[in-house]
């Protein structure tokens, strides 16, 4: 790898603020550092959208102190997006079946309630909700993909 | 056959069963909390799943969760390891129906066995000797009088679902049966979901000694010898070893045939052991784990067996690779269970391990998870290493247990270590002579 390329790499970890990135190649082992700085204001916003979320999502259960789980970080970097995330483990579907039309796709609105895709485990199909009013900005997973527990499932511009 | 195994536990056993899993060209799957992102078994398996926040309830113990994780990468078996759901024949009967292979004993035998005063029951009837008690579960403070006016005091009231040892009243004399009775009676119905509770004569100095067996799916059921485990405080073995300094060939030779027509009885298969107790050249049944045992590497090391490999190899429909008749233990092997916790007040200590350095030499194994800079979640068990030692005899092999527990440096974190150190310079611990109450009396 030239200085050329590695400057490039530099710039593009700074762009996307991706927190840390190493490569190994040829005996030459490279990890770059980024810092990434979510604005205040963002942050506040989490404060106000992170406990309706766990109400809805969280299986019931006595409230437990959570941990800053590594799922939940991009939520942070992702400039004022709120992230929904799947409660369970299991396979990831955008409709209800094959043949049908997929519940959103990106654009949508959505309100509090709506059925946003549905996660199969063990043979039961599971509908997962949105936990809050906004704008479906991305979708995640592939259709038919595994997800595991807290991984990302939409981003919701509220 | 067996292709791919999830693991169904964390810590030092699902690391265990993967270095299993490679040794025989399996594919592994590791699932594991939000609490467990950096732990050595999501790292050393081929694929990991989270399956869900820190509490166990909530991942290690979701059956959904875990069956779900082991469909979405298509594995087509599950260890339990032990804890968690390693008893549960429910567990293993969902695993069974969705076509999962489950590494460990039947729904069946997991269910009989699993029920104390069941287990008892089957015990007497295959005329495997038991403490004399009541016939079942006592249903009130009446019956439990009259049981114990038979068998004469002291008596110890047992929890029927228990196991790890709550649930349990030791009473004294008449006059303490009622509040004895009571409190064990809403303890099991807190702890395990059942007042049911029996009552069993207790003995004052008994050792702990278990038989670790084996059955395949083709009718065979081995006897691999027994473990010495009485150094324990409030139930939890602390020590174990193998042989037991007391046990001579023909004792060992006849709890082993115990224990295999007890297995025989309700058609057991894969890894098993049956606990003992024993004082005065007598022996007790007491109960049955039905899974593998935190301590099955006392007993891999005197038989040159891999009880985790043999455990794959049997749930595969494999035939049990332990040679006929019954065992020789060959030298003398020891474990010392390392756990996080303060070795006085035994708080458990959780935090960031600031040094690890692990002993070796000849006759030295250390089976654990931790590393370096791990920092041991507050949520599981305290239990961070096994040091297991092994010599030619126990002398040999309370010399090594010394010079690696010395050699054993674990920093940031306050462990047992200190304590195993102190045991092993006690007379009467070096000259065999224990019983389950040694650690009540152990000063240092």
């Amino acid at each position: 790898m030239n200085f050329k390329e590695i400057v490039e790499l530099i710039e593009k970890v700074a762009e996307l603020g991706v927190g840390e990135v190493e490569i190994e190649q040829a005996g030459t082992k490279l990890r770059i550092q980024g810092k990434p700085t979510p604005p205040a204001q963002v942050m506040s916003q989490f404060a106000v959208a992170h406990p309706a979320m766990q109400q809805a999502i969280a299986p019931p259960a006595a409230p437990v102190p959570q941990l800053p789980a590594k799922a939940e970080e991009p939520e942070e970097t992702d400039s004022g997006l709120h992230i929904i995330t799947s409660p369970i483990v299991g396979t990831f579907y955008r409709a209800a079946n094959p043949e049908s039309e997929p519940f959103i796709t990106v654009g949508d609105h959505v309100s509090k309630g709506k059925v946003l895709c549905i996660i199969e485990a063990m043979k039961l199909m599971n509908e997962i909700e949105s936990d809050i009013d906004g704008e479906i900005v991305k979708i995640f997973p592939q259709n038919g993909q595994p997800v595991e527990y807290g991984e990302q499932l939409f981003a919701v511009r509220l | 056959m067996i292709s791919k195994v999830l693991i169904a536990n964390r810590g030092e056993i699902a690391l265990r069963i993967i270095l299993a899993c490679k040794e025989m060209g399996l594919k592994t799957v590791a699932v594991h909390s939000e609490a467990d992102r950096d732990a050595l078994h999501v790292r050393y398996a081929d694929e990991d799943v989270c399956i869900g926040p820190a509490p166990s309830r909530q991942s290690y113990l979701s059956i959904s969760s875990i069956i779900a994780a082991a469909e979405i990468t298509g594995a087509d078996a599950i260890h339990p390891g032990y804890g968690f759901l390693a008893e549960n024949a429910h567990f293993a009967e969902i695993a069974n129906e969705c076509r999962l292979t489950f590494i460990g004993p039947t729904p069946e035998a997991i269910r009989l066995m699993g029920d104390k005063a069941k287990a008892r029951e089957t015990a007497k009837k295959s005329g495997v000797p038991i403490l004399p008690g009541s016939e079942g579960p006592v249903k009130t403070h009446g019956e439990a009088l009259d049981v114990a006016r038979v068998i004469g005091f002291p008596v110890i009231l047992k929890a029927a679902a228990g196991g790890g040892g709550r649930g349990l009243r030791i009473c004294g004399a008449e006059s303490d049966l009622q509040g004895a009775f009571d409190t064990a009676r809403s303890e099991a119905d807190r702890a395990f979901g059942s007042a049911d509770v029996y009552v069993e004569k207790y003995l004052e100095r008994p050792r702990h000694i278990e038989i670790q067996v084996f059955g395949d799916t083709h009718g065979r059921i081995v006897s691999l010898g027994e473990r010495e485990c009485s150094i324990q405080r409030r139930h939890q073995k602390l020590i174990e070893e193998s042989p037991s300094p007391v046990i001579t060939q023909e004792l060992r030779e006849q709890m082993g045939e115990a224990a295999v027509k007890l297995c025989r009885a309700v058609n057991y298969t894969n890894a098993g052991t049956i606990e003992f107790l024993f004082q005065d050249g007598q022996f007790y049944f007491m109960e049955m784990n039905t899974r593998i045992q935190v301590e099955h590497p006392v007993t891999e090391e005197v038989t040159s067996m891999d009880l985790v490999k043999e455990q794959i190899r049997v749930a595969a429909g494999g035939h049990l690779s332990a040679p006929n008749g019954f065992f020789r233990l060959r030298g003398h092997a020891m474990e010392f269970r390392i756990n996080a916790e303060d070795p006085v007040t035994f708080a458990p200590h959780p935090g960031r391990i600031r040094e690890f350095h692990v002993p070796g030499g000849p006759g030295v194994r250390v089976d654990t998870a931790a590393y370096r800079d791990y920092i041991i979640p507050p949520h599981y068990d305290s239990m961070i290493a096994k040091l297991i030692v092994r010599g030619k005899d126990r002398e040999e092999t309370l010399a090594r247990g010394r010079r690696a527990l010395d050699l054993f440096i674990i920093e940031g974190v306050k462990t047992s270590i200190p304590l195993h150190r102190a045991i092993l310079d006690e007379p009467r611990f070096i000259r065999g002579d224990i019983s389950t109450r040694f650690m009540e009396e152990f000063e240092w």
